[in-house]
């Protein structure tokens, strides 16, 4: 049976027993998948319609739980969709029982800023009925735009954050479709970091304040991270504490890509919903990848892996394993 | 607000290197400035008034005074504005005195500096609000950590004074060192004659509860209120049955055990009260050495024991009190004289080291007090005394003086010449220093009256030889005032080996959230006018864990302590301080990170209309900020140090 098939029907088995089921259902055009809040049994036939199937299946429905708190929710989750789930309850943001979570083996996802920028000398992506065919055979994307016939390899506009991926299955859930998928051989080599790191300090800060310059300050990349769970109180829009002013100055956008990535030091599971979600394609995930790592060789730390973990940045201890201050 | 500013001079402290004026008349143009003037002592009454005469005069609202560090003079200039009728929180600190004046010598850059810090206070003051000190109850107790000297002393004064007092000691028996000397210096008093009546003491005292044979395995609360968690190590004999009549040790076949009390000279049974006089007089099994305990077979002390105490099933116990104070009296260790390969790094059986010494002198001792070196029991004729050893020696991490060594090594050159009149001592030193009241006259009469040879210089070697007397030690050394080589035939050689903190010292240190140098030494608040204090309040210092120091000093300071600690406690209650984090709840999201992150356990979850929210006990935080930073939406903030006035502070000298 097609893994679409098996998700259809292990979500109408939990529907009965939940106020809604969170997957995705077809969007604006072929190439867009949108959230697909199914709550009547006619409504799954809508999940994964578009012709991309779970390729397209781009967005985290895990940012939807916080809201949701005390309703019972079903939510179809990639594997980095469920390392959201685990940390926002380690952080008892969420609470586990609340949610029925259905898991199936992600094969990765596209990244439309990708194919975006590899359409750009033909026309906007974004605009409506510009795509007009989508066909995902085998390794090949062929799509129809402006009347004319494009196609792309599927690795070259697949997401960057999949090929590196060392959980593609759901790392919790309660049904899983399809066969879990080996990663045990993926490891993550941290090469985009690295690459930025080996610029000179003057050219990294010049890289950043131009990227920076773009922002258009529409905090899609706040509202798009399943762990921003502030909400109504963010730093970057509170006048008391006033952390931000609101001139558009790259000082104060940079500054609010800066708290955004410290508040989620140890936090972030690298879905990159930020970086998707911005209508720039400025690379904001790099700097909580750079943090991420930080936490991972310092305190053999990931986030999302264990809902009774405690994320080592909030936890006070007086002394920490790999940070010698003293010989005993 | 009308800010009144006023900069201090101290002195040439800030002058030397700070336009001082200057700076006065840069803050006269900062912002609500009304009022700028520069005093050449401003802590002084003088300098006070001044303060006190312009918040009247100018009708100020707040007050910043640029000078030393606040930890020096925050609280009298609090005190000051107080008096003039402003709250005391209504004032700000800038040091431009160690954070300027001290570091940079260059006058021009440094007054910018310093201009640039009292903008930062002015822009911060601008924000704050009045607060009001509340009171809280605290515990009329105090721990003492450590039975040594020191400790016994702030004990006895602290019970004396009408405090409970809870005492904890490492060792089996409290007394410390000094419990291990024969005799004391310049009065060759014996020791234990005149510490014993004092340990005896703490013992009945209706007051003091001893946990000996014990350790401090946390600290938690805050000055007034702390809790204290102590491990009692298991003795496996039960003292309240144990009436120290010492049966056991007669019966126990394990005859070498470690002799801990004796410094290793000799040996002694797995199953040990360590000296005659120990305080509790309670036996202790070492389980290494214990038969029974490493085999299940033997069992010859519990037949033995007439009031059944030996229990094999015993285990360590914790327990908690609580305390308003902590008086830190953790004493010194020796350090490890074995790396010194030309003193034969522990090889030669004749090479000891002075606390060894004490022990062979002791009356009380393993040889009853006669002087009998150990690898054939002779008497020895000469004897070498070799000072420094592990003192004023960077080469060995060891750049500071022990400060008694040269005292006890004239008395034991002394004593040995009492115990062995027809025999000779030398005595190798760097300097002779005894600086105390009668000290240098003590020295004197060991060279004097007694004949001990002293010979300036280092040894440079020694090794064993023999001679148609027996085996000997020949030590080389030079002597710096002949010009000359010295070579002497010795029986016996004894290390004056230097001190340092106690081994575990550090680790108590982290405990109490005491500052601690590089040698493991704890900080005291001031090195000239806090000897006593430390930085963290409720915290007290005697003896040698604070500085090395021999014992009419370390009884001094347990007598300051004790002092300390019954003012503290006088009152029965203390005034919080009111820099602390508050929560406003409608910004509050209960995810409860600043409950995990709190040091001091003061954020507790509370359910306000049926969410979860976090509170801050006032009583309890220290307010030390970790909360602020970590919550995500500036929910939580302290009351003396917002977001905004750490924004304002930064956007002042990003105006600079």
């Amino acid at each position: 049976m097609a893994l679409r098939e098996q998700l259809k029907k292990m979500i109408l088995e939990v529907l009965p027993g939940v106020d809604c089921v969170i997957g995705w259902g077809a969007g604006y055009d072929a190439l867009h998948a949108a959230p697909l809040f199914m709550r009547a049994p006619e409504d799954v036939e809508r999940f994964l319609s578009g012709p991309l199937g779970a390729f397209g299946a781009v967005q985290n429905p895990a940012l939807f739980l916080p809201e949701l708190a005390g309703k019972k929710i079903g939510l179809v989750v990639k594997g980095c969709d469920s390392r959201s789930v685990v940390q926002l309850a380690a952080e008892n943001l969420i609470k586990r029982e609340e949610v029925v979570i259905i898991g199936f083996p992600c094969e990765g996802v596209i990244d439309l800023h990708k194919l975006r920028n590899k359409l750009a000398a033909h026309f906007v992506v974004n605009e409506p009925g510009g795509v007009t065919a989508v066909n995902l055979a085998g390794d090949h994307l062929a799509l129809t735009a402006g009347g004319q016939e494009y196609t792309f390899k599927r690795d070259e506009i697949m997401a960057d954050k999949c090929p590196r991926c060392r959980e593609p299955n759901a790392v919790i859930s309660d049904c899983f479709a399809g066969i879990e998928r080996r990663a045990d051989n993926i490891a993550d080599d941290y090469e985009d970091i690295a690459a930025l790191e080996r610029m000179s300090l003057e050219d990294r800060f010049r890289f950043w304040e131009q990227e920076m310059s773009r922002c258009v300050r529409c905090y899609a990349c706040r509202n798009a991270c399943p762990l921003c769970v502030c909400r109504d109180h963010c730093a970057g829009a509170s006048r008391d504490p006033h952390w931000l002013t609101q001139a558009d100055s790259t000082r104060d956008k940079f500054m609010f890509q800066l708290i955004h990535t410290l508040h989620l030091a140890g936090r972030c599971t690298g879905c990159g919903e930020c970086q998707r979600a911005c209508p720039l394609g400025i690379p904001v995930l790099l700097l909580k990848r750079s943090l991420g790592r930080a936490v991972e060789e310092m305190f053999d730390y990931r986030a999302g892996l264990d809902t009774e973990a405690k994320p080592p940045l909030l936890t006070f201890r007086v002394e920490e394993r790999k940070i010698k201050e003293r010989e005993w | 607000m009308r800010i009144g500013v006023f900069i201090c001079h101290c002195g040439s402290n800030i002058a030397a290197t700070v336009d001082v004026p200057e700076v006065a008349a840069a803050a006269r143009r900062m912002p609500e400035v009304v009022y700028a003037s520069d005093n050449m002592y401003s802590c002084s009454e003088p300098g006070q008034q001044a303060i006190v005469e312009a918040i009247q005069a100018h009708n100020l609202g707040g007050v910043v005074v640029a000078s030393c560090s606040p930890r020096m003079h925050e609280p009298t200039f609090r005190k000051a504005v107080e008096r003039a009728g402003l709250n005391r929180y209504l004032f700000e600190m800038a040091n431009i005195r160690e954070h300027v004046a001290w570091v940079g010598k260059h006058k021009r850059a440094n007054t910018a500096k310093a201009t640039e810090l009292v903008l930062m206070a002015v822009e911060k003051l601008r924000l704050n609000r009045t607060l009001a000190p509340r009171k809280i109850p605290a515990t009329r107790k105090v721990l003492v950590v450590g039975g040594g000297v020191a400790g016994i002393q702030a004990a006895l004064d602290c019970a004396e004074g009408g405090l409970s007092v809870v005492l904890v000691e490492r060792e089996p028996s409290i007394g410390g060192k000094m419990s291990k000397l024969d005799k004391t210096f310049p009065t060759i008093d014996c020791s234990s004659c005149v510490l014993g009546p004092k340990m005896v003491e703490v013992a009945q005292h209706e007051h003091i509860d001893l946990h000996a044979y014990s350790e401090i395995v946390s600290v938690t609360g805050y000055v007034g209120n702390f809790a204290v968690t102590i491990r009692k190590k298991a003795a496996y004999v039960d003292w309240e049955k144990c009436t120290g009549c010492g049966l056991c040790m007669e019966r126990c076949p394990s005859l070498k055990a470690h002799d801990r009390f004796n410094e290793g000279i000799g040996a002694t049974t797995a199953i040990n009260i360590p000296f005659p006089q120990a305080i509790p007089k309670k036996a202790t099994i070492s389980a290494a050495h214990c038969i029974r305990l490493k085999t299940g077979k033997c069992g010859a002390c519990a037949k033995a024991c007439p009031s059944g105490a030996i229990d094999y099933e015993d285990q360590d116990r914790e327990f908690t009190v609580t305390v308003g104070a902590v008086v830190a009296a953790t004493g010194y260790d020796l350090t490890d004289w074995k790396v010194y390969g030309e003193y034969g790094a522990g090889r030669y059986p004749d090479v000891i080291t002075a606390l060894q010494y004490e022990r062979l002198l002791t009356a009380s001792g393993p040889t009853q007090g006669r002087i009998k070196r150990p690898s054939d029991g002779k008497e020895p004729k000469t004897v070498v005394f070799i000072q420094c050893v592990g003192s004023r020696d960077p080469s060995v991490g060891r750049p500071y003086c022990s400060g008694f060594c040269c005292m006890y090594t004239a008395k034991q050159a002394i004593q040995t010449k009492e115990h062995l009149p027809d025999s000779q001592s030398y005595v190798f030193y760097l300097d002779i220093r005894a600086p105390g009241k009668g000290y240098d006259e003590f020295t004197r009469r060991a060279q004097e009256e007694y004949g001990a040879a002293y010979v300036r210089g280092r040894v440079s070697m020694l090794y064993p030889i023999k001679t148609p007397d027996g085996e000997k030690l020949l030590v080389r050394g030079a002597d710096t005032l002949a010009g000359s080589q010295v070579e002497v035939e010795a029986d016996l050689v004894v290390l004056a080996v230097g001190a340092g903190a106690a081994e575990h010292a550090p680790r108590l240190a982290e405990k109490l959230r005491i500052p601690y140098d590089a040698h493991g030494f704890f900080l005291e608040g001031h090195p000239t006018l806090k000897p006593i204090e430390t930085n963290t309040a409720g915290v007290y210092l005697a003896g040698a864990c604070q500085g090395l120091k021999d014992i009419p000093a370390s009884v001094a300071q347990g007598s300051g302590a004790a002092a300390k600690v019954l003012g503290l406690l006088s009152r029965g209650e203390l005034e919080s301080d009111p820099q602390t984090a508050g929560v406003n709840l409608t910004r509050c999201t209960g995810c409860g990170k600043c409950i995990d992150i709190c040091p001091y356990g003061a954020v507790q979850e509370l359910e306000v209309r049926g969410k979860p929210k976090a509170g801050v006990i006032e009583a309890v935080c220290q307010g030390c900020g970790l909360c602020t930073a970590t919550c995500p939406q500036g929910a939580i903030q302290l009351s003396h140090c917002t977001d905004n006035q750490i924004l304002a502070e930064v956007e002042a000298l990003c105006r600079c």
